[in-house]
């Protein structure tokens, strides 16, 4: 029975006062750790971007490059279809929509419930295709170890400063699309120092999955990650 | 955007915090950071909005105070404030060292005079 025996002494007509920080948003952190302690084996990616930047399309690719070294598994988000995990199973992804409702984000919790439906035994690599946006899924925590953020050559190269808690909490900027730079007024140079000034230790890669530019650095700096994330379970 | 999420977190964490006393609370302040990507005029809509359909706190009031960004340079060991997202200390060093910015988080509550 600890209910409030604070009010009960306040004087008559006194205004109470509680100066606090109860933090909000904090359910998400604590099933965000939850995921982390559940995949210890698994390198697990957030793909960031706006709308229609490349991200289904680059999780294709790099299924059809790295499948036979890696098992790869796919949590997409999609605020009301399933079209997106529909493409990549047609690439033999171990893919499963969450449909988020028309919610902007994936929380947490999403990804926690979607993980008892989705087979990640021997799964090496979990990519997590958010909801495209660049303002919400940069305040969610979802428990990966990397976060990757597309940026195409179409969108600007202004963008990482409008955004910038997504590119400040990204490890890595892909600037998807580069096949398209003779078309467009975009320079990997401008982007790359917006976004360094951002966040002065994020990588910036530039690649195109129409012509293929990037993609093998892409799958080395992947295949990198999967082994330290053993190396470092192993220990 | 996810304001409405924000604002059901704020009915939630008041009612754990307070309990019963939650229906004496006049009025709250929530403190957002800059990278907190919080709209105070739209988590107040989202707050009006809330408000209006639950009885018990249609009266209360929201305020909504905006944190700058603040980093921290290594070089000068001092903080800096981070104006036009250029986390970039006067000293030329970059820093991603968020001193103040990213939080979120309700900062004051008043209740209602008591009886
Ligand atoms: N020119 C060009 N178009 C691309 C490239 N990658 C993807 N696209 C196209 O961009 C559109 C959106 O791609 P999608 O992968 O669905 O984007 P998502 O919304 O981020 O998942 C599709 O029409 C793709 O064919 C690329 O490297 N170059
Ligand atoms: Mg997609
Ligand atoms: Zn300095």
């Amino acid at each position: 029975m600890a209910s409030n025996p604070k009010s009960l002494g306040n004087r008559v007509g006194s205004l109470q006062c509680d100066n606090t920080t109860l933090h909000l948003l904090k359910a998400n952190d604590f099933v965000a750790n939850a995921i982390r302690e559940r995949l210890k084996n698994v390198c697990v990616i957030n793909v960031c971007s706006s709308p229609g930047s490349g991200k289904t399309t680059l999780m294709q690719e790099t299924g059809k490059r790295l499948g036979k070294d890696l098992k790869i598994s796919v949590l997409v988000g999609d605020p009301e279809t399933d079209r997106d995990a529909v493409r990549m199973k047609e690439v033999g992804l171990n893919a499963l929509q969450i449909v988020t409702g028309g919610m902007c984000h994936i929380e947490a919790q999403m990804i926690l419930q979607a993980l008892d439906h989705i087979d990640l035994e021997d799964t090496d690599l979990l990519f997590i295709e958010n909801v495209g946006n660049l303002l919400c899924p940069s305040a969610f925590d979802l428990g990966e170890d990397y976060r990757v953020t597309l940026l195409a050559t179409t969108e600007g190269d202004d963008k990482p400063k409008k955004y910038p808690r997504m590119f400040l909490t990204s490890e890595l900027m892909l600037v998807s699309k580069a096949d398209l730079l003779p078309y467009v007024p975009f320079t990997v140079e401008n982007v790359t120092k917006d976004a360094r000034e951002v966040n002065p230790n994020i990588e910036v890669l530039t690649i195109s999955t129409t012509n293929g530019e990037g993609i093998d650095q892409w799958c080395e700096w992947l295949k990198e990650r999967v082994k330290a994330k053993k190396a470092n379970e192993a220990e | 955007m996810h304001e409405l999420s924000i604002v059901k977190d704020i009915f939630s964490t008041l009612e754990e915090h307070y309990e019963a006393k939650v229906e004496d609370i006049q009025k709250i302040q929530v403190t957002a950071g800059l990278l907190s990507n919080v709209q105070p005029v739209l988590i107040q809509n989202a707050f009006d909005a809330f408000i209006a359909d639950n009885l018990i706190y249609r009266d209360m009031e929201l305020e909504v105070v905006v944190n700058d960004i603040i980093a921290h340079c290594h070089s000068c060991d001092k903080d800096f404030k981070v104006e036009y997202h250029r986390f970039v200390c006067e000293c030329g060093t970059p820093s991603t060292d968020i001193v103040q910015g990213n939080e979120l988080y309700i900062s004051k509550v008043i209740f209602k005079q008591s009886l």
